[in-house]
This record gives structure tokens, sequence and C-alpha cells, in this order.
């Protein structure tokens, strides 16, 4: 049962990143563009990181897989704020 | 294949639309897919690293989601300044 559990969230993480990859693609301005940038460090990587902690619980690697995300979450409204200043001069 | 193979080699194929974008729009906007592109290498070494059981790989995803924070500042304070 909790393989299958791992499954579907990994699935669902995975899904959520190529569908902000295509979203950066399809949308014409990089305003547009940022939301799905934003999304991208938010939805997928929570996804994956909950399929890694059912997996592996809080040992060494899950650790590790908090401190990508919370390096992800944390940073990701930082850089998007630099871009979207840098695009509209 | 375990899960985490099959999941970081899916997300490898997120890399060509924005590869499509940094080649072919504007330069703000490869930087925006420079971003994504940096949290999405970070999700491949994570799933790698797990996916090949070998734990001490984390590091190298938690050493490349920071670089790519601080790449994506570099990127946008050079493009602002333009």
């Amino acid at each position: 049962m909790r393989n299958v559990v791992v499954d579907v969230l990994l699935a669902a993480g995975v899904t959520a990143e190529l569908l902000c990859c295509v979203g950066v693609a399809v949308m014409r301005t990089a305003f547009d563009r940022l939301h799905y940038s934003a999304a991208g460090t938010t939805v997928g990587p929570f996804c994956i990181l909950a399929a890694l902690l059912l997996r592996e619980g809080f040992g060494q690697v899950g650790l590790s897989g908090i401190a990508v995300v919370a390096l992800l979450f944390l940073t990701g409204p930082l850089v998007v704020h630099a871009t979207a200043r840098a695009a509209r001069r | 294949m375990n899960a985490f193979e099959i999941a970081a080699l899916a997300l490898v194929t997120g890399f060509v639309p924005l590869l499509w974008v940094g080649l072919r729009e504007r330069e703000i906007d490869g930087v925006v897919a420079l971003e994504l592109a940096g949290a999405v290498t970070a999700l491949i070494l994570v799933c790698l690293a797990e996916g090949y059981h070998r734990g001490i790989y984390m590091g190298v995803a938690v050493v490349c989601a920071a670089v790519s924070w601080i790449s994506g500042l570099v990127f946008a304070r050079f493009l602002g300044r333009l």
C-alpha cells in the first residue's frame, strides 16, 4: 500500500513539473512564464519530497531531501521577484 | 528500473521545452527557463540519489539547488543592468 502511495506522489510531482515546463514554453510574455517557473519550485518538489519521506523516513536521505525542497521553496520567490524587476526595465 | 529512476528519466524530458525557450525567445525568457531548469535538475538529482540508494549523492542535489538560486539572481541582475 505504501509503495502505491509513493508511486502516486511521484507521478503527481513529475506531472506538475512537466506541466510547468510546458507552461513556460507556451506562454507569451516573461511575466506569464514566471507564474509557471514559480509553480515549479512549490508543487512538484513537495510531492516528490512526500514520496521520498514516505519511503526513507526522516533519516539522512530524508533530511537532505527536506533541505533541497526548502532551498527551492524559500529561494524561488526571491529569484522570481528579481527576474520580474529585470523584465520590467 | 525503480520508480525514482523512472521519475528522473521523465523529468529529463522537461528540459526540451525549456531549451526551446532558451534558444528561440528573448534573453529574459531564457533566464526564466534557466531558473526552472535549475529546480528540475535538483529534483532529478534527488530522484537519482534515491533510485540508486546512494544517500551521499543527496549532497549534490543540495548544492545544485543553492547554485541555481545564485545563478538566477546573477543573471537577473545582469539583465536588469542592460
